[in-house]
Parts: C-alpha cells; structure tokens; sequence
C-alpha cells in the first residue's frame, strides 16, 4: 500500500466519522421523572336491614310470640388481607329491659328470641362487642379467606318472645329496639 | 440484671405493638335499628266446663241438687291498677229465675250454689250482673304484682229448694231458665 493508498483510506474514515458524530448528537434524553401512583381500596362494612319494625301481639304467659315480619340483614364488605372474620350481632342496651312498659315492667333480652336462617331461636344472653352486658347474640360468623375479601351474605332474622318465665307480666305496650352490626376482626 | 430488663422492655414494646395492629385491624359497621313494639293486651275470659244442669224436683223439697257440677275457670291478663277479680253467677230475673211458661216461676232465692265445696248460697244479691236481688259473688280475687296473669277455677254444684213462700204448691212443670257466670276486674 502506497502512502496516498494509506491517506486515502484514513481521509474516508475521517469524512464517515464526521457525518457519523452529528447523527447521534440529534438524540436527546431527558432525565426519567417518576409518577407515584397510590391507588386506595377502603376497607368497608355496609349493613342494611330490610325492615325497621317488628310488632308482637303477646299472649300472658305464652312461650310463642312470634314477630310480625322476619327482617333480612345484608352485609357488604371489603377487607384487608389480615382481616380473619366478620361477625353479625344482635344486642339491646340492657339485659334487664330489652323492652319495657315505660311503668317499670320489663322483657329481659334473655326472652327475647332470634332464629337466623331457619336455625333454631337463641335468646339474646350473651356479652358481645356491641351492646349490654348478657345482652347480645352472635347471629353469624364468615370465615374470611382469600377467595372472599370482599363479599356478601344474608341473615334472615326471625323474631320470637318467651314470656314462659314472665306469667305475671301485666297487660301493656312493651317497646324496645333491637340494634344489628357486624365487626370485622 | 440489666439484660432482664432490657427484656422485659422489649416485650412490653411488643405487647403493645401487637395491640395496637389488633385494634386497628377491627372495622366495625354502622348500627341498624329495629324497632320492637309489643303488645300484651288485657285480657279476662270464663270458660264452664258444661253448659247444662239438670234437676229431678220434688215438690216441696228443701234438697233437689243439680245433675252435674260445673267447674268456671277464669283465666286473666290485666292492666297495672286493676287490683281485684270478681266471678259472678246471675240472673236475669229475681222473681223468674226459671219458669215454666205459664205464669209459673222458680226465683233465684231458691236457687242455691255451693262454690268449691263451700255452703250453698241462694242468688239474692245485686252485683255487677244481672237483675237486682239475682246475683251472687263466687269469687274475690285479689290482684297484686304477683298474679297480673293467673286463673283460678270454681266449682260449682247447684241446688234448687222448694220449701220457701209458696214453692211447696209450684205446679208440675218443666221449668228452665239460664244462669250466666261472668268476670269482672276492678277498677
């Protein structure tokens, strides 16, 4: 190769290398700016009666006094992973006087009556979260797996009052209400 | 000494720590109400056990007792201030309590009632029922706190006696009237 070969070849990379440089300089990045995204599901329990009101037409002495209407609580929810249970409870205030006369004259929780889904009647004796002492009922319990974070269920209520224990319950319009919530645990 | 310390610290810390991640683990919904209304109405009835008696009368005799007793139960809810029960035989007629359609009467003072096995009584009073000088009290029961529900039961068992006034001449006949029995809660 003779030296104007070699200069030859070198002056065609310098001219490639020159119209090669400007290109990539055409090309300009900025820097990366990052968007936080924060995306927030609540976790919530919604409960909704279908009725508000049950009335008894009370016989002295008698263990049936069924309810006038059953009542169906839908629960709504959704939950957070750690979440294991969700309840539904009954209560009243007191145990002593769930309902009263306004004279004195009580029906303690304890005959008062729920039957949930068809179940067998359970007095409302026990202490719950909500509510009086041996005031309350666990109506029922769902088990929270993966598969249900979020969910339904229905409990259909059917109201009874044993006045078996009370045969010297005067005559009288006995009033009381009846609380429903649902925890979450 | 100091490690023990250092320890116990560290389990209180947790202990605490777990409490707090239960507590706020716990979601609770809004509370529903039901309104509960119940009503126990007063109540008061009398249920007899038959509903007739019979009598084989022999003229002018003092003792002509009824075919059957009959048992009246009285059976009772009642209102706060009710403070007595009474139970009640009558009449409609004093001087008729039974005849015999033609002029011819039985009246109720020869009309005898023995009331749980106690004296018979002839109905000559005025009570709460039935016509003046017809009636006669069977029962008092009084009502307290402790019976606002209850019943009670009286048997009775009847007499006519024919021996009074001018019963000795009462024609043969038959002779048929009616006896109520009926309860009355006070005030």
């Amino acid at each position: 190769m003779t030296i104007q070969t070699k200069f030859g070849a070198i002056a065609t990379l310098m001219l490639v290398a020159m119209f090669a440089t400007p290109a990539r300089a055409q090309v300009r990045n900025s820097g990366a700016s990052p968007i936080a995204l924060n995306a927030v599901l609540s976790d919530s329990i919604t409960l909704t009666l279908s009725g508000n009101a049950v009335n008894f037409n009370l016989t002295g002495g008698s263990a049936n006094n069924p309810g006038s209407t059953g009542i169906t609580a839908t629960t709504f929810w959704v939950l957070r992973p750690s979440v294991g249970s969700l309840k539904l409870y009954a209560f009243f205030s007191s145990s002593t006087a769930a309902l009263s006369d306004g004279a004195g004259h009580n029906i303690p929780s304890a005959d008062f009556q729920i039957s949930d889904n068809g179940g067998a009647f359970a007095a409302l004796t026990n202490t719950v979260p909500f509510g009086g002492a041996n005031a309350g009922l666990q109506v029922s319990s769902v088990r929270i797996l993966g598969n249900n974070k979020t969910g339904t269920n229905s409990d259909l209520m059917n109201f009874n009052i044993n006045l078996a224990p009370l045969p010297n319950l005067p005559a009288g319009l006995y009033t009381g209400t009846l609380t429903i919530q649902a925890q979450a645990f | 000494m100091k490690t023990a310390r250092i320890s116990w610290a560290v389990m209180a810390g947790f202990a605490i720590t777990l409490s707090a991640s239960i507590a706020s683990a716990q979601l609770n919904s809004g509370a529903q109400t039901i309104a509960l209304n119940a009503n126990l109405a007063e109540s008061l009835s009398v249920t007899l056990s038959a509903n007739t008696v019979n009598f084989a009368l022999s003229a002018g005799s003092a003792t002509n007792a009824g075919s059957a007793g009959i048992t009246a139960t009285t059976a009772w809810t009642l209102a706060p201030g009710r403070n007595s029960v009474g139970v009640y035989a009558y009449f409609a007629s004093a001087a008729a309590a039974l005849t015999d359609g033609a002029g011819d009467s039985i009246p109720s003072s020869a009309f005898f009632i023995s009331d749980n096995g106690g004296a018979s009584t002839a109905l000559t009073n005025t009570v709460a029922y039935g016509a003046a000088n017809a009636g006669l009290k069977l029962a008092t029961v009084p009502i307290t706190a402790a019976n606002r529900s209850g019943n009670r039961t009286d048997a009775m068992t009847f007499n006519i006696n024919l021996t009074g006034g001018t019963l000795p001449q009462l024609p043969a006949n038959t002779y048929t009237g009616t006896l109520n029995i009926q309860a009355q809660a006070t005030p």
